[in-house]
């Protein structure tokens, strides 16, 4: 086990997927991080030194990722409420917001506008829970 | 790669949507000036217009906005609802 910006990662896993298991941090960050710390992509989190541990938790803690993010994405959300424009009110509603169609086929805007995120207590990063998660609410209808 | 698809909505090079409204000719407005009057929901808030009163159409009447810092960059249209939540009426007569 090796810890990593307080996550415990066990040391078979890879570190890119590792890394793109925190939230904001994707294909593109985690590419990038492991070029900086002369990692190789196929490197296991067992396998890194005690030095590019400290180094990435370093440059991870610098970063805004996790709940600042998070938070970020909600403040702006609540911007956009307060001050009272089409989007915001689109937001509160749970309806799509960049004027796509409601005629049909709006069943996951709830789901995937972020709005959502505190009625439902977490937000999915994948979007295959949320389809999963649409389907099984469908039944109960 | 595109940094942000809302900067596509509009070129750059055409600058904000600048309508000539009829804005009071002091600034800021003295107490007791009738609200501008205007159909013109895709005029850009300037950031001269904080404060100001404006009534904008919404396609039936005109509906009272007072712009705030925040509504700046924005448009007019933004904060007027041009559309009634859609409300159950039970008729009366079967």
């Amino acid at each position: 086990m090796v810890f990593i910006l307080g996550v415990n990662f066990p040391e078979r896993n890879l570190v890119k997927k590792s890394l793109e298991s925190f939230f904001g941090i994707g294909n593109l960050t985690s590419t990038r991080l492991l070029a900086r710390f002369h990692i190789h992509p196929t490197c296991k989190v067992g396998d890194l030194a005690n030095k590019q541990v400290l180094d990435i938790t370093a440059a991870l803690s610098d970063m805004k990722i996790e709940n600042d993010l998070r938070r970020q994405y909600l403040d702006n959300i609540k911007r956009l409420k307060e001050t009272g424009t089409y989007r915001g009110r689109r937001h509160a509603l749970g309806l799509p917001v960049r004027g796509q169609r409601t005629r049909s086929q709006v069943g996951l805007h709830p789901y995937l506008n972020i709005s959502n995120y505190d009625t439902r207590g977490c937000w999915s990063t994948s979007l295959v829970d949320v389809v999963v998660g649409y389907y099984t609410k469908q039944e109960f209808y | 790669m595109f940094p942000t698809r809302a900067l596509f909505s509009r070129s750059v090079w055409k600058g904000p949507n600048i309508v000539p409204l009829p804005l009071p000719r002091k600034l800021p407005a003295p107490p007791g000036t009738p609200p501008i009057k205007t159909q013109k929901r895709s005029a850009t808030i300037l950031p001269n217009f904080v404060g100001l009163k404006f009534q904008v159409h919404n396609g039936k009447i005109y509906q009272d906005v007072v712009i705030t810092e925040e509504m700046v960059g924005r448009k007019l249209g933004e904060f007027v609802a041009t559309r009634k939540r859609f409300t159950y009426k039970q008729s009366k007569n079967k």
